[in-house]
Parts: structure tokens; C-alpha cells; sequence
């Protein structure tokens, strides 16, 4: 497959004499440690293969993408091909004309092996590509559990045996759970797992932003739910008292120093702490379901960023020939080898995998449907919103009806401040 | 004779007319900076004050008129970090009397004064990213302060100093005068530098105790440099303590912390909404102004009151 893309020669301005040169502003390196020089690596091979390419990688800033775009978008002019945050970062771009839908360009066949594409569809078409899955799930401390006097191999997968599994923990003088909410991403991830297990459809969640009446209304109780259940979970003291001011990244210390029993982390995380707690005492998990909705049963995993041909490439077949050459298995098993982290192709053999937790993880990446439900929120709604929310909840200062309150409040100025996101986010939310 | 009334007549006029040139020059040496200062300052004033009035990013600006500073004084977040920055105006009685009181008590010849007076203005250089991760480790729940409270058997001063809303902004206020306090050190300490030693010694000779030469003679003195000291730190704390907010709290909890500067920011920069970003620093320009032309008024009354005298 690698050779077959590879050799094929190039439509386009690509000729056999001139040199087609593609520009890529590429971003994944504090995500995925050691994926640019995977991809500086697959841009040598491919330009090996195709003497008559030349791909220029320019690196981003996380903190910057979406403005950096933004700005490029203005004016049409930039790079051929862009990383960008999966779902509304990249479909508000394409509804306003900047994106062009790789499945223009990528044969079915092709795409149809590629994972999450429904994170970046619209209309049926599919606007970026995934490179690799994030998966967010439960995991656990074997020996703090013993200690407790818990079954260690016995994940709670349900909110009632989760509530007395960390019972017996803090009887014991165990945390129950670690985490970190000063930047306010322990919220957001509550929101991300636990509000979507309260809907039937993500359709809910949209129609509950971009309409008013009933469906917001909706929105509101469910939040108002979501944040009476999180509120009861920090009252009982079941996560480290510090969480106010301690951030996501130092929340999670306390896992691997043994400080809480269980947390909710990433699957590069889960693997790096393996190797400090040692593989066998380290379990993992779905989240326990605490929701009624039919998402409640979607795992947690997203393809995070995305990459995506913009609308004023003139190179576009050649760009989408690059973007589906990284897709190729060998590609993709030299994706996992460099960084462990999971392809999202279907292609990517589960044998490359081996030990126990990596095995679990994949598994659980790859288990079906998954729904990231941050990804559906605007941005600007993530940030004012979502995480000062959850702030509300953790440090004792608001109550949930406060919490669902600021959203609703969040809303309104952003339908104000940003009219032409809304009209984007509006066609979005109809279609969903 | 005829001579001279034919040259001397022309004279008055020419030189008057000299006169009014040259009461123009000092106008053309002022012209660069004036010009430089209306390209860096006065238009983007211009383009701040005009941005106010749309809402949307840039590039996709929609007219909204007033609206913006409508929702600005109906956005309980902006009115949050409009009190939480009156609150720190607390911080600058506070900075100025201790950094007063160490200035007149190190305001003598003793070994070591300039190590002294430069251990006191280090905190003033450290760079605001390391002075945010030190602060964050001393003060986070659980972190060193709170740890020493335990051990000094204090656990009923416990807190989550920057995770708590009612604490966090007395630790960012604390963190604030903990730098400032080298700065004034340093301001006052070249203030009482200059007084006419003189007078002191004239005092003294007269049997004036240490405590009247400090505050009939010292602190008199140097009274301009405390005017102008206070509304600095006034400023200051109105308009530029961004630094130490994004480091130690990023505004949080559920913007507890945050100032009107994070709210522009955050506003401008990560939500991309320019136009209420704008209407904030309008707001903010105009509330810094009201200090500046405090400072001016009390500036041109004492000199007048100078010339009187």
C-alpha cells in the first residue's frame, strides 16, 4: 500500500518535472511525545519516493493552533495541510469555506479503515484525518486496593460500587481519587465522561447551545445533575483535598506516588506510570457508568487533533496522496513503536501490541463507539464555561445550580460576542 | 542719524517676530517623540477604542454599537475582576509603609548595607514564571506553607491558599507586596539619599530624637516620593499585575482571582472576542487615567504651593 501510494505519480500542478513542494503546519508533540520525528521520518521516506515532492513540516504551538489558522484563513494564504483540535475546531473552519473534505480526494476504500472519522464528519463528508487515539480511562492502584480490602483485579463499573469502593479506601486512609482542577480540566473531563452518559445523542448537547426553550432547559438540568453528582463525590472527600490547586498534570502525581488509589488519566500515562508501579499493579478500565443515556455505554477515547487539506491548496491531490501515505500499516506501526501511542486505523494489528495493559488499552480505544463529548462544546465555551465550572464545584464555592447557571450565562455572551461562530455552530447543531 | 532711524525702526518687529519663532522650537524638538508616540500609543488607542464597538474575531467584525460595554457592566466576571483589582489597591498602604519603614531603618552606614539593600530587591528581578512556580509549591493545599503550619503545631491556619476563593486573593496580594516591597525599599532609599544631610544634622544638634528626625525632617522631605510612589503601586496594581495572576491561579477558582488585565486577555486572546476585549481595556485605560491625573493635580498643586511659599 505504502509503495503503491508512493509510486503513483502526481495529479495536479505535481508534474514529472517540476518539484511540488507542500507546506504542513504540524502540531502533536506534547500530545504524543515522539511524533514528529515519526512524521520527519515518513516526510524522508515519501520524499525518497517521490523525488519530485518536497514536504516542509513546520511545528506549532498547542496554545496556538487555532488562532495561527484562524489568521491564515483570513487572508487564504498558508500551508497545504494543517493540524488542528478534532471536531468543532476544524468543522467552524470548514463550514466557512477553508477546509476541503479529504473524502474528495481519498478513495472510501481508504478512509473507511480510518478510526473516529465521525468526531470530523458533516453531511456525510469526512473533513480531516485521525492519526492516533487518545483513550481516557479508569485506572487503579492493585496494592491500595489489597489494602482496602478490595478485590484488586475488579474494576467498579457502576457509580453505587464506585462510591463504596472509595468508602473503604478513605476508611483506610486512602484517597480514594487523584486528580487536578486549578486549570479546571478535572471538570471538563467530569463533564466529558459524566454529561454524556446522561444523553441519548450528541444532537442534545448542541440543540441545548445553539436553541433556547425546552432543549435548553434540558441542558441545564442535566448539567445541573451532572454537577450535584461531582459536588457529592468532593463533600465525601473522596478526592484529594488539594485538587483546587493542583493542576491535571500534578493531580495525576499522586497516582504513581501512591497518594490516591485510582484516577482517570490517558493511555500514555496509564503506561508510563506501569513502569513505576510495575505492570502488575496497575489496572485499568472503562469509567463506571453513573448516566442512563444511550451514550453511556461509548467509550471515552478521541482522536484529539486531526489533520486537514485547506481549501486554498492548489496541491490538494497531492497532499491528500501524503496525509492517506501516513495511514499506510508500516507507517502506522512506526507510528506505535515511536510513541506507544495507538493508530487509529483498523488496520494497525492488535499482535504489534504486547503486555497486558497495552493490550487492554487498545482494546478499549478500539472497542467501538467513542465520544469526547469537550470536542462538541466551542471553544470559547470550553474555557468560560466548562472549566470555570467544574472550579465552581471543586474548590466549595458554588453550588450545581450555580455551575449549570454559568454555562447558561457563557452561552449568551458567546452568542453575542462570537455571531458568526454561532450561525456556523447553529448549521452544525441542525445537522447533527 | 537717518541711519539708524532706517535700522532701528525695522528691529521690534523682527525681533518679536523671532521671539514667536522661537517660541515654537521647543515644539519641533518635541515633534519625533510626539509623532512616535501617536503611531505606538495613539493609534493603537485608536484601534482599541474602535474595536470596542464590534463584536467577533478579526476578520468576521459585526457593528454592535454600545453593546459591548452594556454586557461588559452586566458580566458579573468583569465586575469580579474590577473589585478584585480595588481589592489589591489594599496592597499599596501596605507595601508603602513597610518599604518607608525599611528604608529609614537601613537608612545609615552599617557592614554589609549593600548586600542588605540588594537581598531586599531581588524578589523585584526574579522572573515572574520562577516566582510563580515557587509561590504555587509554598502555597498550593498541602504545599510547604501549610506543611511548616503543621509541624509548628498551627493546623488550624490551614488552607488551600490559592485553591480556596476566599483566600486566593489575600496569597496573590501577599505574593504582590512581597515583590513591590524591594522596589519601594530601593525608591525610598535614594529618596532619603538625597535629602541635605544638613538639615538632619541641624535637628539632631537641636536634640531632635531619632523618631521626630524621621517624621518631621525624613519623611517630609522625601513626601513627593511617596505621592508618586503610591500612585505608581496604585497603577500597578490596577493595571499590571496580569503576571502574577496567570502564574499563580490562571484566575481561578471559577474566576475568583481573576483581574480585569486576565479578563481582557482572556477574552482577547483565547476567546478570540476582540471587541469586549477592547471595551475592557477601554474601561481599564480609563480607570489608570483617573490615577495618572491624580498624580498630575497633586503634582502642579505643590508646586504651586512651592511657588507660594
Amino acid at each position: 500500500m505504502a509503495l503503491g501510494i508512493a509510486a503513483v505519480p502526481l495529479s495536479g500542478s505535481a508534474g514529472a518535472s517540476s518539484q511540488t513542494k507542500l507546506t504542513f503546519w504540524f502540531w502533536g508533540e506534547s500530545d504524543i511525545p515522539g511524533i514528529t520525528t515519526w512524521l520527519n521520518q515518513r516526510v524522508a521516506l515519501y520524499e525518497k519516493a517521490n523525488p519530485n515532492v518536497k514536504v516542509a513540516v513546520v511545528p506549532q504551538s498547542n496554545s496556538t493552533i487555532i488562532t495561527s489558522f484562524s489568521l491564515a484563513a483570513q487572508g487564504k494564504t498558508g500551508p497545504d495541510m494543517d493540524t488542528q483540535w478534532a471536531t468543532l475546531p476544524t468543522l467552524q473552519p470548514a463550514l466557512q469555506g477553508s477546509v476541503t473534505p479529504i473524502s474528495n480526494y481519498v478513495p472510501a476504500s481508504e478512509t473507511k479503515h480510518w478510526l473516529n472519522v465521525n468526531e470530523n464528519s458533516y453531511k456525510g463528508q469526512i473533513y480531516a484525518m485521525p492519526l492516533y487515539l487518545l483513550g481516557v480511562p479508569l485506572v487503579w492502584n492493585k496494592q491500595l486496593f489489597k489494602k482496602a480490602g478490595l478485590d484488586p483485579n475488579k474494576a467498579p463499573t457502576t457509580w453505587t460500587a464506585f462510591l463504596a469502593d472509595c468508602k473503604a479506601l478513605k476508611a483506610h486512609g486512602i484517597t480514594p481519587f487523584g486528580m487536578g482542577n486549578q486549570d479546571g480540566y478535572f471538570g471538563a473531563w467530569m463533564f466529558a465522561i459524566y454529561e454524556k452518559q446522561q444523553l441519548n445523542t450528541i444532537s442534545q448537547l448542541s440543540q441545548g447551545v445553539a436553541t433556547t426553550g425546552a432543549k435548553r432547559t434540558a441542558l441545564l438540568k442535566s448539567l445541573t445533575a451532572m454537577y450535584t453528582m461531582f459536588q457529592g463525590l468532593i463533600k465525601a472527600g473522596y478526592v484529594n483535598s488539594n485538587v483546587e490547586s493542583l493542576s491535571l498534570n500534578q493531580g495525576w502525581q499522586l497516582f504513581p506516588q501512591k497518594k490516591a488509589a485510582m484516577s482517570f488519566t490517558t493511555d500514555g500515562n496509564v503506561l508510563a506510570w506501569a513502569k513505576t508501579l510495575g505492570a502488575q499493579n496497575v489496572g485499568v478500565g472503562r469509567p463506571p457508568i453513573w448516566g442512563t443515556g444511550k451514550l453511556a455505554s461509548t467509550y471515552d477515547a478521541t482522536q484529539s487533533s486531526d489533520e486537514f487539506i485547506t481549501s486554498w491548496s492548489t496541491n490538494k491531490a497531492a497532499t491528500a496522496k501524503f496525509l492517506a501515505f501516513l495511514h499506510t500499516p508500516a507507517n502506522m506501526m512506526a507510528l506505535y513503536a515511536e510513541t506507544g501511542a495507538f493508530p487509529a486505523d483498523d488496520r494497525f494489528p492488535l499482535s504489534r501490541v504486547t503486555g497486558t495493559l497495552p493490550k487492554l488499552l487498545d482494546g478499549l480505544d478500539t472497542s467501538g463507539k467513542s465520544v469526547w463529548l469537550e470536542n462538541y462544546i466551542p471553544p470559547q465555551i470550553d474555557t468560560n464555561a466548562d472549566l470555570p465550572a467544574g472550579q465552581l464545584i471543586t474548590s466549595g464555592s458554588g453550588t450545581p445550580a450555580q455551575a449549570a447557571q454559568l454555562w447558561m450565562q457563557q452561552i449568551e455572551k458567546w452568542q453575542l460576542q462570537q455571531p458568526v461562530q454561532f450561525q456556523l455552530f447553529k448549521k452544525l447543531a441542525s445537522a447533527s | 542719524m537717518t541711519t539708524l532711524t532706517t535700522t532701528s525702526a525695522p528691529t521690534a518687529p523682527r525681533t518679536s517676530r523671532v521671539r514667536r519663532r522661537r517660541a515654537y522650537w521647543p515644539y519641533g524638538y518635541m515633534a519625533p517623540v510626539l509623532m512616535v508616540l501617536g503611531v505606538t500609543f495613539g493609534y493603537s488607542f485608536y484601534q482599541v477604542a474602535h474595536y470596542s464597538f464590534y463584536a467577533g474575531s478579526v476578520g468576521q467584525l459585526v457593528w454592535v454599537g454600545w453593546a459591548n460595554y452594556k454586557e461588559l457592566f452586566h458580566d458579573p466576571q468583569f465586575i469580579h475582576s474590577m473589585f478584585n483589582n480595588f481589592k489589591l489597591l489594599l496592597t499599596v498602604p501596605i507595601v508603602t509603609t513597610l518599604s518607608l519603614s525599611a528604608a529609614l531603618m537601613i537608612n545609615t552606614t552599617f557592614r554589609g548595607l549593600r548586600v542588605y539593600r540588594a537581598i531586599i530587591f531581588l524578589p523585584y528581578i526574579l522572573p515572574a514564571t520562577a516566582m510563580g512556580l515557587s509561590f504555587s509549591y509554598l502555597l498550593q493545599g498541602n504545599g510547604v506553607l501549610d506543611s511548616l503550619l503543621t509541624h509548628l503545631h498551627l493546623s488550624f491556619l490551614i488552607h488551600d491558599w490559592l485553591g480556596s476563593p476566599s483566600w486566593v486573593m489575600f496569597s496573590i496580594g501577599g505574593v504582590i507586596v512581597w515583590q513591590q516591597f524591594g522596589f519601594g525599599v530601593v525608591v525610598f532609599s535614594a529618596a532619603l539619599l538625597a535629602v541635605p544631610q544638613e538639615t538632619v544634622e541641624a535637628a539632631r544638634i537641636d536634640g531632635a530624637s531619632w523618631w521626630v528626625v524621621q517624621r518631621r525632617i525624613l519623611i517630609p522631605q522625601i513626601r513627593r516620593i511617596i505621592e508618586f510612589f503610591v500612585i505608581l503601586q496604585a497603577i500597578i496594581v490596577l493595571s499590571s499585575v496580569f503576571t502574577y495572576v496567570y502564574v499563580l491561579t490562571g484566575g481561578g477558582p471559577a474566576y475568583s482571582s481573576s483581574v480585569m488585565e486576565f479578563y481582557i486577555y482572556q477574552n482577547g486572546f483565547a476567546n478570540g472576542s476582540i471587541g469586549i476585549a477592547s471595551a475592557g481595556a477601554v474601561v481599564l485605560l480609563g480607570i489608570a487615567s483617573m490615577f495618572i491625573a491624580l498624580y498630575i493635580w497633586n503634582r502642579t498643586r505643590s508646586s504651586k504651593i512651592t511657588k507660594v511659599s
